[in-house]
């Protein structure tokens, strides 16, 4: 019997998935790794810490669910969170840590470029926000910041790439992750010239430029016998996170936006051109030629929530954080639509999309003497939607979007997924495969080996769980509040900098 | 309670007791200056806030302290007033000999009924806590009080009770740190300073009752909650860090894959071989020698 493994490296873990060929899953494991964030921009994590982890789960999962069972690994697709920057040396050794998609030292970078001439052209050729994230301005900070670092580096990698050359030897990167990179043109699917300039560097220092599908080398013979792989085990280089969960979501070349909460969060389309947003909010990621993943992410989520609990929970007789914040979740239930005129601004990490303002902070608005804990827990929890609401919003204004496929530790939450439905008035599904990303990778590697003709067949397998449907004028009720969400969010934009100063 | 000082050599009461330097109670009614220079600690000193509030420099750092609260200060940690001033209020202490050795435990001779193990774990604890301030510790100046008792009435058992009552104040401080350093509602922040620290001593071995003491939480929970958070066991997570500084150091030619085992934490060169070797397929050597490079 074949198999097929995904490997996500995530945000916080590596999750590793194992699935057979129909789709069900054999087996997951995951492995943490820390960051480290030594000064208040800084976020980084140990390429070898990574690579490690990966490894000794990669390992232990075959040796516990796939070897005694006698599955043959037919393929290992990959997938990575997006944005990550790593300095390697001529031979491929680090310099120092990898710089992570929340790593904001490029601030400076950002600004010079928005403002430049260039901005509104390498937005129409890379399709990427302009913004701290994009590997091009950590790149471009090294050479203002680090010149030793950066003189000294052979290539500069993404974590995904770094992980696949210990593993095969080969420097490869995929087109959708590439354009997480600010520096691919997604019109000629090449590195663009212009952003290499801004970078200060030359193509040759970064990995070659592969499609999705493409098989990124042969495990090497030690990790061959190690691990009890045969030599024709497929790696492939799959895609990014954003990308497969999409995919995992079963939105595919339809009028259908898929909405992840986890920690942070990303509401995302799938079309067959890039979405030319004037304000330069959306990005556009290349998946296969003519098929793009466009959308905007958010910095709030279930992180927010999260903060929320730790601050205000009730821990004395919560056993944990998880039954703390499901006891909120019962609170915030008992309080009707719009929590009695109290609003959250969810921008305790400044934001993303829709705002693109690193600056921006949380607040809440609104308060009167009637207010109690129970409407503040609801507001939270308003404010994190209200702000993926503004996301959807924003893609509306260049897609019909009929109904919303949700997904993510958050977003399924019963409570949530409603609430979703009501805000949007749209029906919202949620999808059988809780884990999106590895599902999605797996569908990658499955259409690779022929499974399915195409990556729309694949899609079209997804089955649904559950789903919610709006309630009748909820969502007019909502956007009562939603009004005075967004003009909050928009109007701050001159208090929002100078708190941010004081902070 | 009265002023009263005992103090080691005049005082007939710790005769039997070597180990106890001095204790007593301090009240101070008026402010006096050049009364508490910043000066370095022998042995280990706790003292218990009963009245007014004292601003102290404690190891590198300085501290506000108000009644019921409880500073302790280790061997070669700095203690004083920056001003050398001795504020209005009063506290009860005590000071007892007691030795680092090398740089991580702190020596208790043959009264302490705590167990080598034991001892270690308090000692690294406490060496690793900042602040050494604790608050709002009441239990803490009962057992003072209680040692002085004792040591006044000299009723039948006062030899064991004293030192009980020692080692029960090691003990609560120390569970007390954790705790304070640990806030239960935030594993993700509890297990972040645990992997700070280990980083930080990579070279010792680890045991899993000392970092679940870190870590403020028995051991049982400990391994439940590191398990879930991180996929791993807590000594399986210690050696990810361990090959992954490994790999690192094996990525630099110039050291001995003896030192590398040895400064990782591995017992010998034979256990980081066999170790690395399970996990990557490749001994260290093999592993440096396609890592090496000639310019």
């Amino acid at each position: 019997m074949k198999c097929i493994i995904t490997i996500e490296l995530g945000t916080n873990a590596v999750r590793i998935f194992a699935f057979d060929l129909n789709g069900i899953a054999i087996g997951s494991m995951k492995g943490y790794y820390p960051t480290f964030h030594t000064q208040p921009d800084y976020s980084e994590q140990d390429p070898e810490q990574i690579f490690i982890t990966m490894l000794y789960v990669f390992k232990n999962l075959l040796n516990e669910k796939i070897h005694p069972k006698k599955y043959k690994v037919a393929s290992v697709c990959f997938s990575s969170s997006m944005h990550s920057t790593l300095a390697v040396d001529k031979h491929g050794i680090p310099l120092g840590n990898a710089y992570t998609w929340a790593d904001n030292r490029a601030k400076k970078e950002a600004i010079e470029i928005k403002e430049s001439s260039i901005a509104d052209a390498m937005y129409n050729c890379t399709g990427t926000p302009l913004h701290p994230m994009s590997p091009m301005l950590k790149i471009a900070w090294m050479k203002n910041n680090d010149q030793q670092k950066f003189q000294q580096a052979g290539k500069f990698l993404s974590i995904k790439s770094y992980v696949v050359h210990q593993l095969t030897g080969e420097y490869m990167i995929d087109y959708s992750l590439a354009c997480a990179s600010g520096m691919l043109n997604i019109n000629t699917i090449a590195w663009e010239q212009e952003a290499l300039h801004f970078a200060g560097i030359t193509a040759d220092k970064l990995p070659q430029l592969v499609p999705v599908f493409a098989t990124a080398g042969t495990l090497k013979k030690a990790y061959q016998n190690s691990l009890g792989l045969s030599a024709d085990t497929k790696i492939l280089i799959g895609s990014s996170d954003g990308c497969l969960a999409t995919l995992g979501a079963g939105i595919w070349n339809s009028d259908k936006a898929t909405i992840t909460i986890e920690d942070s969060s990303a509401v995302r389309v799938v079309g067959n051109k890039m979405l030319h947003d004037e304000k330069k909010r959306i990005f556009n990621y290349l998946i296969t030629e003519n098929c793009f993943v466009s959308g905007g992410p958010s910095n709030s989520g279930g992180g927010t929530f999260e903060w929320f609990a730790k601050q205000f929970g009730d821990f004395a007789t919560a056993y944990d954080l998880e039954s703390c914040m499901n006891s909120l979740l019962q609170e915030a239930t008992k309080v009707p639509i719009g929590s009695g005129g109290l609003l959250f601004l969810p921008y305790l990490l400044g934001e993303r999309a829709p705002i693109w303002n690193p600056d921006a902070r949380g607040m809440f608005f609104g308060i009167n003497i009637k207010h109690e804990r129970q409407h503040f827990i609801r507001a939270v929890i308003e404010g994190i939607l209200y702000e993926i609401y503004s996301i959807g919003k924003m893609l509306a204004e260049h897609r019909h979007i009929s109904a919303l496929s949700v997904n993510g530790s958050f977003a399924t939450i019963p409570f949530c997924a409603q609430m979703i439905a009501d805000m949007f008035n749209k029906p919202v599904h949620i999808t059988k495969n809780s884990n999106s990303v590895s599902f999605g990778a797996f569908l990658l590697a499955a259409t690779e080996m022929g499974i399915f003709k195409s990556l729309d067949e694949a899609a079209a397998q997804i089955e649904i769980a559950d789903s919610y449907t709006p309630g009748e004028n909820h969502h007019h009720t909502y956007m009562k509040y939603y009004g005075i969400f967004e003009s909050l969010s928009n109007k701050l934009g001159d208090e929002f900098a100078r708190i941010a100063e004081l902070q | 309670m009265n002023q009263f000082v005992l103090m080691q050599g005049s005082a007939e009461e710790l005769s039997l007791f070597p180990h106890i330097l001095e204790l007593g109670v301090v009240k101070n009614s008026y402010v006096q200056l050049n009364a508490l220079p910043k000066a370095v600690m022998t042995g280990v000193k706790f003292l218990y806030i009963l009245d007014g509030k004292f601003h102290w420099h404690i190891h590198n750092s300085e501290y506000t302290l108000f009644p019921g609260d409880v500073a302790l200060i280790l061997p070669g940690q700095e203690f004083g007033s920056s001003s050398a001033v001795l504020e209005i209020g009063s506290f009860s202490f005590l000071h007892i000999n007691a030795d680092l050795k090398g740089t991580d435990e702190i020596i208790l001779d043959k009264w302490s009924s705590l167990s080598g193990n034991e001892i270690i774990a308090i000692s690294k604890i406490l060496l690793l806590s900042n602040p050494l301030v604790i608050t709002k510790l009441n239990e803490a100046g009962k057992i003072l009080k209680s040692i002085q008792q004792e040591l006044c009435n000299q009723e039948v058992g006062y030899y064991a009770r004293v030192n009980n009552y020692i080692d029960e104040l090691f003990i609560l401080l120390t569970r007390q740190l954790t705790r304070q350093n640990n806030p239960g509602r935030d594993f993700h922040k509890t297990f972040m300073k645990l992997d700070e620290a280990l980083r930080k001593d990579i070279s010792h071995q680890w045991t899993v009752d000392e970092m679940a003491a870190l870590a403020g939480l028995g051991n049982t929970l400990f391994n439940e909650k590191v398990k879930s958070y991180t996929g791993f066991t807590p000594l399986n997570y210690l050696i990810n860090i361990r090959i992954s500084e490994a790999i690192r150091l094996l990525k630099k030619p110039h050291i001995s894959i003896t030192d590398i085992a040895l400064d990782t934490g591995f017992y010998s060169s034979q256990h980081f071989s066999t170790t690395f070797k399970k996990l990557t397929g490749f001994t260290p050597g093999e592993f440096r020698k396609n890592n090496s490079f000639t310019e």
